[in-house]
């Protein structure tokens, strides 16, 4: 079992990371309009103008 | 080329664009100008996927202004950003986005509109976000684009204030996933240990998982249940107490104690309850939030609706400017017909003003220099100019908005959840101080383990949860029936049944002529309807519609206000009013005895001739809508008495409410204005009052009543004063909200008595010495999922 004295602390490491990206998600505003993005997949690529891409 | 399909299903023609029918008679593709002006322009350019996306589907608006006022150095200066690679970029405002092909078609239009580089659409805020290439093209331009595709773009107001508000949002947001994370890997570390005290595990071990839950519980925690410290905090310095005070002192000592526990290696630790507990609490307060952002934003598109533009007088000469150029002490032209739109006083002028949309006072207000003038007032009568005092947010309409801002805030019921929660605490800290007194008896140590669990077992969490669960599920459903609800104090008026105005007979009827009653030759309908066959008069359209025309007809001469003379298959025909018919033919009897009866009983009587003779009689009226009788049969099941009280024809009214089955006395006609208000207040004295209504005049009744219920096609003022703004003018949404208001007030009930019985039932666990940290570990969650089931089971608004 002391294999857990390694493990665990990785484990949470491990979830640090995961909370700090989340954070970032939120901080550079991706979730901030989550009602428009579901409905933009559905248009079609060529609808999106295509001159300044 | 065109995709649009009209609906197979419609025998009427149906709208290009917005698919509703077409008005019979009209010779077009369409049923308005702005629809056959949106069509032309996505067909154009060849946008025609529109209509293969789209979810709902309502006439075109557009208006004919140029926007000039946006490509002003002044407004440019304030709303326009300048990228490094020489790009602009702003935020518009923009009206009528609903779904997913309105967001489509918005951001197909760099395809249309040369140099508009990008345009992003939050349709959430309706906002747009545009960036553009100056040397191309301007605002203005893209402005008008977006007007003629049906979205009319206004300058976005308040971007600090939202820039606060999204800080705001996000932090909460962080804490929210930071609670959420904690609570996860605790209850894994928390297994762990339970299976080890009935499995059996070293003391090292034990140890090992107890240091590391309280390394995780204590950072997470403390910074994610801050917002709850922070308002316990400030409703003690104000010397109230609130909701966040027991649930901080819960955190706290469950924190506290835990971690004395650790230190010590013995006695329980409560760290993944308490994860649990503040990670729920955040995704209620979170879903508050987003709902109080909704009503506010509904607020602020008034603000943006106000003028963008000004005249301002500078020695003599006016000039247009962007409103963020005004300062206060200039001098501002208002033209008649225009709205002021900055607060001050008039210097020279005299008008009239229609003041409507900020007092809800229906007559127009004289005014002379000296008066004072508000931003959102309609200037009625002649020229004026004011000398501006206040400007934006700082104007009276500004106030007025930020006010409606903060009234979403709270509902009696939520300040009913904090005086339980002012009680709770009270009886929660005295039934802890026994425990610990009587426990003492026998060890101290014991004593504060068990006062401890109460306080901990006892946090309210499910009470906390109990009314924005609910309403936020009520709002939601409501909503996507096209019934707008403006908060939670909006539903709690409507629950208790009293007496309901309904203002618009429009609501009760169908909104359009009808012929509902045939006296006389029954061939004569054919021929009426071929003699109206070229008009668009309402008379027309209904006599058309209740039969097909037969022949043409030829010499048509439509007199209007009187009839239509038609000459069909070489004979003279006449259609019209009574005494026009009577002048040129020979009058009857039976006729006119039937005349007498239809228009005693509140109907239009139309008199159709035949070569200078009189054959039949309509009877032309505003048919009952079919659903009227079943929503005022659920309106007086629930307990409520409706009364017609409206500015139409006495004998139209009394009509109206005898086909429903209303007694004659809960029906006036002619009710003026100041009447409905007096009718309001009167009843008022008796119990709550609904009123429901949908112009200027009934926006004063509205605010008198206790609630107020605006249905589509109201005024702005009408749909501001109400409550409740219904997509479609039926009285069965009426009859809907009230049912729905009176079920979720059910399930606020429910849930209090539920969460009350849980915190009897684990407080006494705790008191006799009986709770495990397993129990408060499972019950807790249980609970607050409990409260979450009850809300999402709740009867309101479900369809």
């Amino acid at each position: 079992m002391t294999i857990l004295y390694l493990i665990l602390p990785l484990a949470l490491l491990i979830a640090c990371a995961a909370v700090a990206a989340f954070a970032w998600t939120v901080r550079s505003g991706q979730l901030d309009d989550i009602e428009t993005p579901p409905r933009r997949i559905l248009f079609e690529d060529e609808a999106r103008c295509d001159r300044d891409r | 080329m065109t995709s649009a399909r009209p609906n197979p299903q419609v025998s009427t023609p149906a709208c290009l664009h917005c698919q509703l029918p077409i008005p019979l008679g009209l010779q077009s593709a369409y049923c308005c100008a702005g629809c056959a002006v949106v069509h032309e322009v996505i067909a154009a350019h060849g946008l025609d996927q529109f209509y293969a996306l789209r979810e709902t589907a309502s006439p075109a608006r557009t208006t004919a202004h140029a926007y000039a006022e946006l490509d002003d150095p002044a407004f440019q200066r304030l709303h326009v950003a300048r990228g490094p690679d020489g790009q602009a970029r702003a935020s518009l405002y923009l009206e009528d986005l609903r779904c997913g092909a309105c967001v489509w078609l918005v951001e197909s239009a760099p395809r249309c509109v040369t140099g508009l580089t990008g345009i992003r659409v939050d349709l959430g805020k309706s906002r747009a976000d545009v960036a553009w290439d100056p040397s191309v093209t301007s605002l203005a331009t893209v402005a008008r684009h977006l007007d003629r595709i049906g979205h009319p773009p206004h300058p976005y107001r308040g971007l600090a204030r939202e820039a606060l508000r999204s800080r705001e949002d996000r932090a909460l947001l962080i804490k929210l996933g930071i609670a959420g994370a904690a609570a996860g890997n605790l209850m894994l570390l928390a297994i762990a240990l339970y299976a080890g005290l009935f499995g059996g595990m070293s003391r090292a071990d034990t140890g090992f998982f107890r240091w590391a839950s309280m390394c995780v519980a204590l950072p997470a925690l403390g910074f994610a249940a801050t917002p709850f410290f922070r308002t316990a905090i400030g409703a003690l310095r104000v010397r109230r107490l609130h909701l966040d005070l027991p649930l901080s002192i819960g955190i706290l000592a469950g924190l506290g104690w835990g971690t004395a526990n650790v230190l010590r290696g013995v006695g329980e630790i409560y760290f993944d309850s308490l994860a649990m507990l503040v990670f729920l609490l955040l995704v209620a307060r979170w879903i508050v939030l987003r709902h109080q952002r909704r009503a506010s934003q509904a607020a602020e598109l008034l603000l943006a609706l106000t003028p963008s533009r000004a005249h301002r007088v500078t020695a003599g000469v006016p000039t247009d400017v962007p409103i963020e150029a005004i300062i206060p002490g200039d001098i501002v032209r208002v033209l008649a017909g225009e709205v002021v739109p900055v607060d001050g006083e008039i210097v020279s002028g005299q008008s009239a003003f229609d003041v409507g949309l900020l007092t809800g006072e229906s007559q127009p207000i004289d005014v002379a220099p000296g008066a004072r003038a508000h931003a959102g007032t309609l200037n009625l009568a002649a020229a004026i100019e004011i000398r501006a005092t206040a400007v934006g947010e700082a104007t009276r309409v500004g106030k007025l908005v930020a006010s409606i801002a903060a009234l979403a805030v709270k509902a009696p019921i939520e300040r009913l959840v904090d005086r339980i929660a002012g009680r709770f605490v009270a009886v929660v800290s005295s039934v802890a101080v026994l425990t610990l007194l009587g426990w003492s008896l026998r060890s101290v140590a014991l004593g504060a383990e068990h006062a401890m669990a109460l306080l901990i077992v006892t946090c309210p969490c499910a009470l906390a949860l109990a009314t924005p669960l609910a309403v936020t599920v009520a709002l939601g459903r409501a909503a996507r029936r096209g019934i707008l609800i403006k908060g939670a104090d909006a539903l709690e008026r409507l629950a208790t049944p009293g007496t309901l105005f309904i203002d618009k007979t429009g609501t009760i009827t169908a909104g359009q002529l009808a012929v509902v009653s045939w006296r006389g030759d029954l061939d004569a309908a054919g021929i009426a309807a071929a003699a109206e066959a070229g008009s668009n008069h309402p008379v027309a359209r209904a006599l058309r519609a209740h039969a097909a025309a037969s022949g043409f007809a030829a010499e048509v001469r439509e007199q209007l206000g009187h009839g239509v003379r038609a000459v069909i298959g070489g004979r003279e025909v006449l259609v019209g009013a009574p005494a026009w018919v009577r002048q040129r033919s020979r009058s009857q009897p039976a006729i006119e005895g039937w005349i007498a009866e239809l228009a005693e009983r509140g109907e239009t009587p139309i008199v159709i001739a035949t070569d200078g003779v009189m054959r039949a009689v309509a009877g032309l009226a505003d048919p009952i809508r079919p659903d009227a009788e079943r929503a005022l049969g659920t309106l007086a099941q629930l307990g409520w008495t409706v009364r017609l009280l409206s500015g139409d024809d006495r004998r139209v009214v009394q009509r109206v409410g005898a086909a429903l089955g209303l007694p004659a006395a809960q029906c006036q006609g002619e009710v003026s204005p100041e009447d409905k208000v007096a009718a309001v207040r009167r009843a008022r004295a008796d119990g709550p009052v609904v009123m429901v209504g949908d112009g200027v005049n009934d926006a004063a009744a509205m605010a008198a009543a206790s609630a107020g219920i605006a249905v589509s096609g109201a005024a702005e003022i009408a749909i501001e004063a109400a409550d409740v703004y219904l997509r479609s003018p039926s009285i069965g949404d009426v009859a809907t909200t009230a049912a729905g208001a009176q079920a979720t007030l059910a399930t606020i009930r429910r849930n209090l008595k539920f969460s009350l019985v849980y915190n009897l039932i684990a407080g006494a666990l705790a008191v006799s010495g009986l709770i495990h940290p397993l129990i408060a570990a499972a019950v807790m969650p249980l609970s607050s999922l409990t409260v979450l089931a009850s809300s999402l089971r709740s009867k309101a608004f479900r369809s």
